[in-house]
């Protein structure tokens, strides 16, 4: 723990907590006016956005474990505090939100049905993820990511494809179950915690401290791991992840694959890690098993999707093993490795969303049968496809390869093994994301028909994020520096 | 009785008294609703006294309780009968049913829930139990245009009439064991007897809990709930749902506080009635296709968890119990709220076939049903959660993990079948019907209850410090 400055000061971190909440508030004031409620939401975004560059600029470069600290008495009676807290990890976090989210609600401006409620929950959304990433307070976490879970439901249940309410229900129920035994977890640890040193808290930082046997540890970690493990998805638990993504409606895919999938692992990061090394400590190679596993079964389900969407949903858990590896392998490179490449796959494959939604507006499929051609109809379109393909299948110079490849460097380390099999993990990346661009870009033009290309309002969305992919995949350093401090102390913080 | 013990008795006898005068009124006028705003202006009288009049003595009669804790729930049931008279309203003049009737009963019933949480003494009990039971006898089939009202009705007085049986024998039992119906000494008394005696004033205890099983549905007492639920017009489903269950168990918290633990020796038939409530209950919901059938298993289900508060027998599992009813009353009142409201000519929607879409032409109402469904389910930053957080949590503390994990996973399923209405409200496959607007009382209710269930959800400690102090 680092000593923290008593001053008070503005409280940036609550701002972008209630920031998106106030504006959902307002939204749903403005039922009657669609129109102010998407200029609204963009603000609102906007403003977020905007706090989120303002702290990566002037607290990014903070010393000690923590760049902002705040804390205020919540519910004393239980020693629940509000308390938040920004790290170098949790500043590439809330950046990333805030950057998608300006994206998701461009890409929302066409939604016609029951604008207002749409926009609301985007931003409570949003809301909720920004608490995940910065809560340092058990309750306080798990109220948020409890929270974060019923706009997803709503924008996915309401506004989803055919198969909506089942997997709005599939989803809600699969990530509930496993945050729930995070709950007895939780109130566990605090009961042991409180017991041994009198003092009954839920902060994070206070319980650090607990003295745990080896058989209480490997409860309580399990207990955790399984909110982390469904939400990240690995891979026996991650059937509600596609048919979420699948069904879902653009924007919403968008924040569910960029945004709420890195909540569980940030878990795993932030909260499992830190509380139990022990048990993190034994557990590491299985879950190194879980992460290959993952990855090859997801790519090898990818490679024999029809459906895009589905291709991207599979893609993502394939991603997310690769991640998973990383920190896994409990090495410096590798860890700086695992939340790069969470940052740049939140953006390259948010990315893809977008475009598999435009797809979808102008053709009406997704099936890789009904599309093909694409890059004579629409050229512009087709070479943003090409590049965020490129990019998402590890292409050197362009974002995940630098990612990939600091991963891939710190497990072979550690563990030359495992960084062997999850290089071939890597090479069928690139065979499934080379089926997608030659299923929907190239090959015969399954039926002549006009289509338009992008617009400015799909230009403004994407830009940014072509943008991105190439910056850091040419020169990562800056998306690096803020987290070297924290990697460092985490990866000290837990194993001996 | 003293001057003074009627002073102490000062808001039940405002109630009593003013539902006797709007009852004789009423045989003569018959003006709906001075005699409505006549009963909630008594009903907040009643809750006002009870908060600023300082009672001089601790005890009334050697029956009731005059301490906060009785107090604190006096003015729960009596804003509660308020409130239930703020829904009536516009039942009582579409149904063409006395006003001075419907009114005096709601006061007569706040007036025997509100006693029965006090209790001090079993005979006290038996006695304020039996005055609300009686009025719902009545008010349960007062809708004579309803199929099943009559068929409710008939339900819960059978119902009640065993319940009465067992608790009576149960109480005689103890007497007969102990030689006391005062608590805390019928309680003490019984670990000094042994042998056949200490036997008979268990199973008197035990006939107790029945009865209570019968009061607040605990399975596999249950099967009346979701019948009578569905028959009772939706103001007085409220009334049921939320009072007459809370004030059991409230009378329940009451009697551990004094004479500390009671059950003992009944300690693995309480476990398992509250693992077996809290899963029929949640597992039944989910077959439900009829909203006030579904919050009825709801009710049984959050009574399952509200055991496993009073099996702790600690402060801190007392605390939360108390914490978690007045919870559950508010987003549970707040439901059937809801549905009264909606209520027009045709009668209530409640069928999931009536709640299609609805959420598209009553969207605001709606969004609240879902928000206190929400807080039924214990989502987090609702007050459901804060309830289930601190009954789990006394729960743990006292070492009953695996009820805990099973409760757990009966709020797990909870979450499925109100969540499934949440969808059905907001599924736009063909439009709904249009029901009433809703008078400017019932809204009022509904914000009382949506921005509770927020409040309460967040800034969770006032209310804790609150029943930390008052718990005797």
């Amino acid at each position: 723990m680092t000593e923290l400055t008593s001053l008070p000061q503005f409280p940036w971190l609550s701002l972008l907590v209630v920031l998106p909440l106030a504006g959902a508030l307002l939204c749903l004031m403005h039922r009657k006016r669609p129109a102010d409620c998407r200029a609204l939401s963009l603000a609102t975004s906007l403003a977020v956005f905007g706090v989120a560059l303002y702290l990566f600029i002037c607290h990014g470069q903070g010393e000690g474990r923590w760049l902002l600290y705040e804390d205020v008495s919540w519910i004393e009676r239980y020693g629940a505090r509000y308390v938040l807290a920004l790290d170098g990890i949790a500043l590439l976090m809330v950046l990333l939100t805030s950057f998608m989210q300006v994206s998701a609600v461009l890409l929302a401006w066409r939604v016609e049905r029951h604008v207002s409620s749409f926009f609301a929950l985007l931003l409570l959304l949003e809301a909720g993820l920004m608490g995940i990433f910065l809560a340092y307070d058990l309750v306080l976490f798990y109220l948020f990511w409890e929270v974060a879970l019923i706009p997803m439901f709503f924008l996915i249940s309401v506004w989803g494809g055919a198969n909506r309410r089942q997997a709005a229900l599939k989803f809600f129920l699969y990530t509930l179950v496993g945050s729930f035994f995070m709950l007895i977890a939780i109130i566990a640890l605090y009961q042991i915690h409180g017991a041994q040193s009198g003092v009954y808290s839920f902060v994070i930082g206070d319980l650090l401290q607990t003295q745990l046997t080896a058989a209480q540890e490997g409860w309580l970690f399990a207990g955790f791991m399984a909110a982390f493990i469904v939400k990240s998805p690995l891979v026996p638990f991650h059937t509600w992840l596609t048919d979420a993504l699948t069904e879902s409606p653009a924007a919403g895919s968008l924040d569910l694959t960029g945004l709420l999938l890195k909540t569980g692992i940030y878990g795993l990061i932030r909260v499992a890690f830190p509380l139990f090394p022990n048990a993190t400590e034994s557990f590491l190679p299985i879950l190194a098993v879980f992460a290959l596993v993952g990855l090859f079964h997801a790519a090898w389900s990818a490679y024999h999707q029809d459906d895009i969407k589905r291709l991207l949903a599979y893609s993502s858990i394939s991603h997310l093993g690769l991640v998973v590896l990383g920190l896994a392998a409990w090495q410096l490179t590798a860890w700086e490795g695992s939340i790069l490449l969470m940052v740049t796959h939140g953006i390259t494959t948010g990315a893809l969303f977008v475009l598999v939604a435009l797809i979808q507006e102008r053709t009406g499929t997704r099936s890789m049968k009904e599309l093909g051609g694409l890059w004579g109809q629409t050229p512009c379109l087709g070479f943003l496809f090409l590049l965020f393909s490129l990019a998402s299948l590890g292409l050197p110079g362009l974002a995940n390869f630098a990612g990939e490849i600091l991963v891939l460097l710190g497990t072979f380390q550690q563990h030359p093994f495992w960084a062997v099999i999850a290089l071939l993990g890597v090479v069928f990346a690139a065979a499934y994301m080379l089926r997608l661009v030659q299923g929907v870009l190239w090959g015969p033009v399954y039926k002549e028909r006009s289509l338009p290309d992008l617009t400015l309002r799909e230009w403004i969305i994407l830009l940014p994020m072509a943008i991105l992919v190439v910056w850091m995949g040419v020169y990562p350093e800056p998306f690096l520096a803020p987290m070297h401090g924290t990697v460092a102390s985490l990866l000290a913080g837990g194993l001996p | 009785m003293s001057l003074l013990d009627l002073l102490a008795l000062l808001p039940v006898l405002i109630l009593v008294f003013a539902a006797t005068t709007i009852l004789m009124v009423g045989a003569w006028y018959k003006e709906p609703r001075p005699l409505i705003a006549g009963g909630i202006l008594t009903a907040l009288l009643a809750a006002l006294a009870a908060g600023m009049v300082a009672p001089p003595v601790s005890e009334i009669a050697g029956l009731f309780s005059a301490g906060g804790y009785a107090r604190f729930f006096t003015i729960l049931w009596s804003l509660l009968a308020a409130a239930g008279l703020m829904l009536g309203g516009r039942f009582v003049e579409d149904k063409k049913i006395g006003a001075g009737e419907y009114v005096s009963l709601l006061l007569y019933g706040a007036a025997g829930m509100a006693l029965l949480s006090s209790a001090t003494h079993l005979l006290g009990l038996f006695l304020a139990l039996e005055t609300f039971t009686l009025v719902f006898y009545i008010l349960i089939a007062c809708n004579r245009d309803c199929e099943f009202a009559a068929e409710a009705g008939l339900k819960y007085l059978l119902m009640g009439a065993v319940a009465t049986g067992f608790m009576a024998f149960g109480i005689a039992l103890i007497y007969a064991s102990t030689g006391s119906l005062a608590l805390p000494d019928a309680v003490t008394q019984l670990t000094t007897v042994s042998g056949e005696l200490h036997a008979w004033g268990l199973l008197g205890w035990g006939m107790i809990l029945i009865a209570v099983g019968f009061k607040i549905s605990l399975a596999p007492f249950h099967l009346w709930t979701p019948d009578v639920y569905q028959g009772a017009p939706a103001p007085v489903a409220a009334l049921l749902a939320t009072g007459s269950k809370g004030a059991v168990v409230a009378a329940l918290v009451g009697m551990l506080a004094v004479s500390g633990p009671i059950w003992r020796d009944l300690v693995d038939l309480i476990w398992l009635l509250a693992a077996l409530t809290m899963l029929v209950g949640a597992f039944s919901a989910l077959a439900q296709k009829n909203l006030k059938r579904l919050l009825a298993y709801s009710s049984v289900t959050h009574m399952g968890t509200l055991l496993v508060g009073l099996l702790c027998q600690t402060s801190e599992g007392l605390a939360a119990t108390t914490f978690y009813v007045v919870v559950y009353v508010v987003a549970s009142f707040g439901a059937f709220a809801v549905i009264a409201s909606l209520a027009d000519k045709r009668g209530e929607p409640m069928s999931f076939d009536d709640l299609r879409g609805l959420g598209y032409r009553h969207p605001l109402r709606c969004a609240v049903l879902v928000l206190l469904l929400l807080s039924l389910a214990g989502l987090p930053g609702t007050a459901g959660f804060m309830a289930k957080f601190t009954i789990f949590h006394a729960a743990l503390q006292s070492g009953y993990i695996a009820l805990v994990v099973i409760g757990v996973f009966a709020s797990v399923v909870s979450f499925a079948f109100y969540l499934r209405v949440a969808m059905l409200l907001f599924q736009s496959d063909k439009p709904a019907s249009t029901w009433h607007v809703g008078s400017p009382l019932e809204h009022a209710v509904l914000a009382v209850c949506s921005s509770a269930v927020l409040v309460l959800g967040l800034f969770p400690g006032v209310l804790f410090d609150l029943i930390g102090r008052l718990l005797p």
